[in-house]
């Protein structure tokens, strides 16, 4: 052992060192959150609950029921039931997401060909039942005037409801065509 | 002295108590066992003579649920292996299937899924400081560790929408694309990050308890480390220089600059200074990578496997079709046969192995994962060493047991 290694022994220098590092950090500002009072604005796009978006042509849901969403649900979380209207179109009777079920992965997002359904940056929600967390039509396209109606829920398309042809490079038609028939 | 002895039977009651040892429960609800292990530890003392570990506390059934899951659905699922590095999963599982289907991805792609990978292990490895420090007894760097991991999850919220569970890669490309101003303030916290892993090093580098409680514990040769199957920061720890980003083709490694780091004595204070080298050399690649990302799509071009563009699908009938094909019944072109494709997650050497029978669900997958190989590994590790020292092997083999049972 050096003279060097043993002063830095016997007057615990490495330790000093550390102690000074946290004595510095006293006078920093605070990098923690008060949670409950002090809150934090998630980003947009923030994955949390789910909402239907509502035309806002004819004011009612932009869902047509063909149910790829509950297809590619990988927990099996959307419920979707149909019935034939008057003109013979699809109607959409329920369309119900048992919250408690979902993983928030978006997928269904994605596999929605009309851009219908969105994940909000909503996450504060309990309850006391599991009647609460299951949404009924109704409810989530409450969610969707409550957090996303204006510009948001646009924004939100624009972003994640992907792929969008920019995504893709240059694609020949016929490749698409053979991708088609497989 | 004389007054102890006389007692009737004291001695002979004292003697058979240390022959007999002790048998110990630890977990499967212990602060320390990183999750839900549970390892019954026979003790001569304070000296372990047998540990034995149960795992299964955590069993999801990953892999059967994947027999019954399309290729895309399954993604969600890796996720939720080791959920401290979400983004390295997805990645290790999307490379398996591009590899199975044949899918050759952009460079940009490529580029953007060098810079996650590193992004979630530095993430992945300040978390293993944290818990690791506060496991042996330093606090602070715990919690320092977590304001700088709450930076990058911040960063991964920006670009996908969540902080934990990202299910951020495609088959065959990404779900969306970075932004410029993305890219900026991940490089910020580049600039600023190499500082702070010293700072954690004036903590705890040379502090003397530290010291005593990592030299010299759960030390393991490179030979046996090997025969262990063991991969991955606690492998280079005995000085095998085996990093599958070397080995293996996927990401851009091989144009950026960077060296595999490994330790020579194979104990706890070796596999703790590899995994902080990592930290700066994660941290050199994903700046190297934004400074060379190109311009492209992120998308590949294989229409068999990807979901057709948004603005298509409404407008072309070939495209409504496959879209709804790919979403009801997955690929229906999967190659028939068997795969294996290892990718480097922050713990060690993440496998697919798939059995596929040429529909959109693959007939069987297997996760080879890197923590159920090292708790298999920790018996090894303990025996013979003190109680106290098991704590802080279990944290030097960087476990999570949502991987280890999946």
């Amino acid at each position: 052992m050096t003279v060097n290694e043993l002063i830095k022994k016997v007057f615990f220098v490495e330790i000093l060192k550390g102690l000074a590092l946290t004595l510095k950090h006293l006078f920093s500002p605070a990098v923690t959150r008060q949670y409950p009072t002090e809150k934090r604005e998630p980003f947009p796009g923030s994955r949390g609950l789910h909402a239907l978006v509502r035309d806002p042509e004819t004011g009612r849901e932009k869902c047509v029921g063909c149910g790829l969403c509950a297809a590619m649900c990988p927990s099996r979380c959307i419920h979707i039931y149909t019935s034939e209207g008057d003109d013979h179109k699809k109607v959409v009777d329920r369309y119900e997401v048992d919250v408690l079920r979902c993983v928030f992965c978006a997928l269904c997002v994605e596999a929605c060909p009309y851009g219908a359904l969105v994940l909000t940056p909503h996450y504060e929600y309990s309850g006391y039942t599991r009647e609460e967390f299951y949404y009924t039509k109704d409810r989530l396209l409450e969610n969707w005037d409550k957090y996303m109606a204006g510009p948001r829920g646009a924004e939100y398309l624009e972003k994640f409801w992907r792929p969008k042809s920019s995504d893709f490079g240059v694609r020949v038609e016929s490749h698409m065509e053979e991708g088609a028939k497989s | 002295m004389e007054k102890f002895s006389e007692g009737p039977g004291n001695r002979e009651e004292t003697s058979r108590l240390s022959s007999n040892g002790l048998t110990l429960n630890i977990g499967p609800q212990h602060p320390a066992t990183h999750g839900v292990l549970r390892l019954v530890v026979d003790l001569d003392g304070e000296t372990i003579v047998k540990c034995t570990p149960y795992v299964g506390y955590l069993h999801r059934g990953v892999e059967k649920l994947s027999e019954h899951r399309n290729y895309m659905q399954i993604l969600p699922f890796t996720d939720r292996l080791d959920y401290v590095s979400a983004m390295s999963n997805n990645i290790g599982y999307c490379t398996a299937v591009e590899k199975m289907f044949g899918i050759e991805l952009p460079e940009r792609t490529e580029y953007i899924r060098t810079i996650i990978g590193e992004m979630s292990r530095i993430v992945n490895h300040l978390l293993w400081l944290a818990t690791h420090a506060l496991d042996i007894g330093a606090m602070t760097v715990f919690l320092y560790c977590f304001r700088e991991r709450e930076k990058l999850l911040d960063l991964f919220e920006r670009l996908c929408g969540a902080r934990l569970t990202m299910s951020y890669t495609r088959i065959g490309g990404l779900k969306n694309d970075v932004d410029e101003q993305w890219l900026k303030d991940l490089y910020e916290f580049t600039d600023e990050f190499p500082m702070r892993i010293e700072q954690y090093e004036t903590l705890i580098d040379k502090n003397r308890i530290w010291l005593k409680r990592t030299k010299g514990i759960g030390v393991i040769s490179a030979e046996e480390a090997i025969n262990w199957g063991l991969s991955g920061p606690t492998l280079r720890g005995s000085g095998v220089p085996y990093d599958i980003r070397t080995d293996m083709s996927y990401g851009v490694y091989d144009k950026v600059k960077w060296q595999v780091c490994t330790g020579k004595n194979g104990d706890v204070y070796d596999r703790y200074r590899v995994r902080m080298e990592e930290f700066r050399q994660s941290n050199s690649i994903i700046r190297q990578c934004i400074d060379q990302i190109p311009e492209g799509p992120i998308m590949a071009d294989a229409p068999k496997f990807t979901l057709p563009a948004k603005d298509k699908v409404l407008s072309d009938m070939e495209h409504l079709i496959h879209h709804f094909v790919l979403v009801t019944k997955g690929p229906q072109t999967a190659p028939e046969g068997e795969l294996y494709v290892a990718t480097e997650v922050p713990k060690g050497e993440l496998g697919f192995f798939f059995v596929s029978d040429g529909t959109g669900k693959p007939y069987r997958m297997r996760i080879r994962s890197p923590s159920f190989v090292h708790v298999a590994a920790l018996p090894r590790l303990c025996e013979g060493e003190l109680i106290a020292d098991l704590i802080s092997n279990i944290g030097s083999i960087d476990i999570v047991l949502g991987e280890c049972d999946r």
